[in-house]
């Protein structure tokens, strides 16, 4: 680095700013102009942007929160089993189609501790979870939607909620497929 | 010979910056030499590096594909997932030590001959300029004059080739993350069927086209951190592009006595892109191009004196001293770089075609029953090849006894799929010694490679195991 005294004494001394800091000064130089537009530019964005959002804007904040919930709750409503009931999944138990998807879904999640038959414990006492296909239930009484609630819920004894892992409609196959070893019940 | 009209170039202040904080339009002058000569060959040859990479297939992708759609990612045949998205840590700092170890050994060559600025800068955008408007003198002119139908036009021509070539560039890099022959379809449909791709190319095209048409250079001095690290990265004896004051120095007419070399001609600022003087000493503006160099050796030939008075070289070796190239400094990056080399290849080589996880089951954290002790677990895998691969899932629990439930079997999986099966670990009462550790491995049915993840059994202190509460159904 040059030593100080070799830097050529300039003409305009009283563009040095007077903050002194360890015998550093600054000179006090105008900025590039598109800098400087960058910089008004964003003000006077912040200010219409304020104005616009908080103070001529129709929505508010609560408004947008609902809107938002209400979004949430539609796709869920969409994806969920909210609108499902006995007589739904009795005819799903019958399609060939969801029994086709509900016994893939079975044989890779549930056939761990209920078997593929089904049949659970009835098939061997090493078996973890009940037999299926009886009409014995330790959950409700045998409405297909109950059925729906113990899968997507679990239960205190070891069922876990198979709902967040699998998600509503394998859920819902899941149960078509179980129902589709019995028999719907006549008009009750 | 008609004086260029730039002011001076001061070390007080930015020469592209006038005292009012207007900008000061540069005109470089044309340069030949043999420096100017190999940074257009290896200018050309980075330019069609990056055009090619994205149509060179290699292991049937493209070279350089970051699909952000499916999260693969691939590089020359190497295919990564989101997985392994950890190794960026080693592309990054890697990236950083190399930095330090040739900013440290050679100054700032990569901005003068790598960056893509520099790079695009030079050896397109003025190269049109050229073409279309002359030499510097030309140029400058031609800002002069008033503006008349053929100004407009020509400058208008101008603007439009130059955003062209920014589309162009702008498609290019939009094809690096999905691949050409989609960004070939997305080219050929209505920009409604996928704004946001559209409306990527259009703000990366505009930002382009401004940064080459108009800031240029301001961004390396003004907004790159690269040329503010130099005074930290650089010492003594770090090559840079420097003047030798003591050859030079006073400077003189070519017949003068007592003069220097330099005979002032102010060639080497003229062509300098960045608009300093070169002879001031190292500047933050300096982006090492070497243009310079090959103006002021072209000069020394025309006066038959030695090339060199400008030229490659440490602050120590222009002040007649020797370079040291082994010194701390280059020797400390060095072998941090290389250690960053050597983990970063290890890293590399454990990355596998698959990825393994297991984790326990929404519930309690296990379950009692008069059988005996259970744990749920839910076993995750994720093909990351494109091809559908089988694995064969085991249990190994050393000497304990447990009935295993859930994949007993061969687990087949579709390219880059994932599968979430459920893993039912029982252990019997009279077999219960309390909680232990088991290890879940993951082998390919060609045993390839073999993954390998540690869960616990969990289980109550076999003394806290009361008699059987539950009936048995």
């Amino acid at each position: 680095m040059k030593p100080k005294d070799s830097i050529p004494p300039r003409d305009d001394e009283e563009r040095v700013r007077h903050h002194v800091f360890d015998g550093i000064q600054e000179y006090d130089k105008r900025l590039p102009n598109w800098w400087l537009l960058t910089f008004y530019g964003a003000i006077v964005f912040a200010i219409v942007y304020w104005m616009a959002d908080q103070h001529f804007s129709k929505e508010t904040n609560e408004s947008r929160v609902a809107v938002e919930l209400q979004r949430i709750e539609a796709a869920k409503l969409n994806s969920s089993d909210a609108n499902l009931d006995d007589a739904t999944l009795w005819k799903m138990s019958r399609n060939p189609v969801f029994i086709a998807d509900g016994k893939q879904v079975f044989n890779t999640n549930c056939a761990a501790c209920h078997f593929a038959s089904l049949r659970g414990k009835s098939e061997s006492p090493l078996a973890i979870g009940p037999d299926l296909t009886d009409n014995e239930w330790l959950y409700g009484t045998g409405h297909p939607i109950e059925l729906l609630h113990t899968v997507a819920n679990g239960t205190t004894k070891g069922m876990p909620a198979w709902g967040p892992v699998l998600g509503a409609k394998k859920v819902s196959q899941a149960v078509a497929y179980v129902l589709s070893k019995h028999e719907e019940p006549a008009a009750e | 010979m008609i004086k260029p009209k730039t002011t001076q170039p001061n070390r007080d202040s930015v020469t592209t910056i006038r005292d009012d904080g207007s900008r000061l339009f540069l005109h470089p002058s044309d340069v030949k030499g043999r420096f100017t000569a190999m940074r257009r060959w290896s200018g050309w040859f980075l330019i069609a590096f990056y055009l090619a990479l994205p149509w060179i297939p290699v292991g049937g992708h493209p070279a350089v594909f970051l699909d952000i759609a499916d999260r693969r990612f691939h590089l020359f045949g190497l295919t990564l997932a989101f997985q392994d998205a950890w190794l960026l840590f080693f592309g990054i700092s890697g990236l950083g030590f190399s930095l330090f170890f040739v900013t440290a050994l050679l100054g700032r060559v990569w901005c003068g001959w790598a960056c893509p600025q520099t790079v695009f800068l030079e050896h397109v955008y003025r190269r049109i300029e050229r073409w279309l408007e002359g030499d510097a003198i030309a140029r400058r002119k031609i800002d002069a004059a008033p503006w008349t139908t053929l100004k407009a036009f020509r400058r208008g021509l101008k603007q439009v080739i130059f955003f062209a070539v920014s589309a162009v560039i702008a498609h290019l890099f939009l094809a690096y993350y999905v691949s050409i022959p989609e960004l070939w379809s997305m080219m050929s449909t209505q920009p409604g069927e996928h704004w946001s791709a559209f409306v990527f190319v259009l703000v990366f095209t505009t930002v382009l086209y401004f940064n080459f048409a108009w800031f240029r250079e301001q961004l390396c001095l003004i907004i790159c951190p690269y040329g503010r690290l130099q005074s930290v990265l650089i010492d003594d004896h770090t090559m840079v592009i420097g003047y030798d004051e003591k050859r030079g120095e006073p400077r003189g007419k070519a017949g003068a006595p007592d003069a220097g070399a330099c005979v002032d001609c102010n060639r080497c600022v003229q062509v300098c892109p960045t608009g300093i003087d070169i002879r001031q000493g190292l500047q933050i503006e300096c982006i090492g191009c070497a243009a310079c160099v090959d103006a002021c050796d072209t000069v020394m030939d025309k006066l038959d004196r030695p090339r060199g008075l400008v030229r490659y070289d440490s602050q120590e070796g222009l002040t007649g001293g020797k370079t040291r190239w082994l010194r701390p400094r280059t020797l400390v990056y060095a072998v941090l770089m290389l250690i960053g080399a050597c983990v970063a290849t290890w890293a590399a080589t454990t990355v596998r075609p698959a990825a393994l996880a297991v984790t326990r089951m929404v519930g309690a954290p296990y379950y009692l029953d008069h059988e005996g002790v259970r744990n749920q677990l839910l076993v995750r895998l994720v093909n990351k090849t494109d091809q559908p691969a089988r694995f064969v899932v085991t249990v190994d629990a050393g000497n304990q006894l447990v009935h295993q439930t859930g994949i007993n079997q061969v687990v087949e999986i579709a390219p880059l799929a994932e599968q979430v099966q459920p893993l039912i670990l029982q252990v019997d009462r009279e077999h219960y010694t309390g909680p232990f550790e088991l290890k879940v491995h993951v082998v390919d049915e060609a045993h390839t490679f073999e993954l390998e993840r540690t869960v616990e059994f969990i289980g109550p202190h076999p003394s806290m195991m009361g008699e059987t509460e539950e009936p048995a159904k």
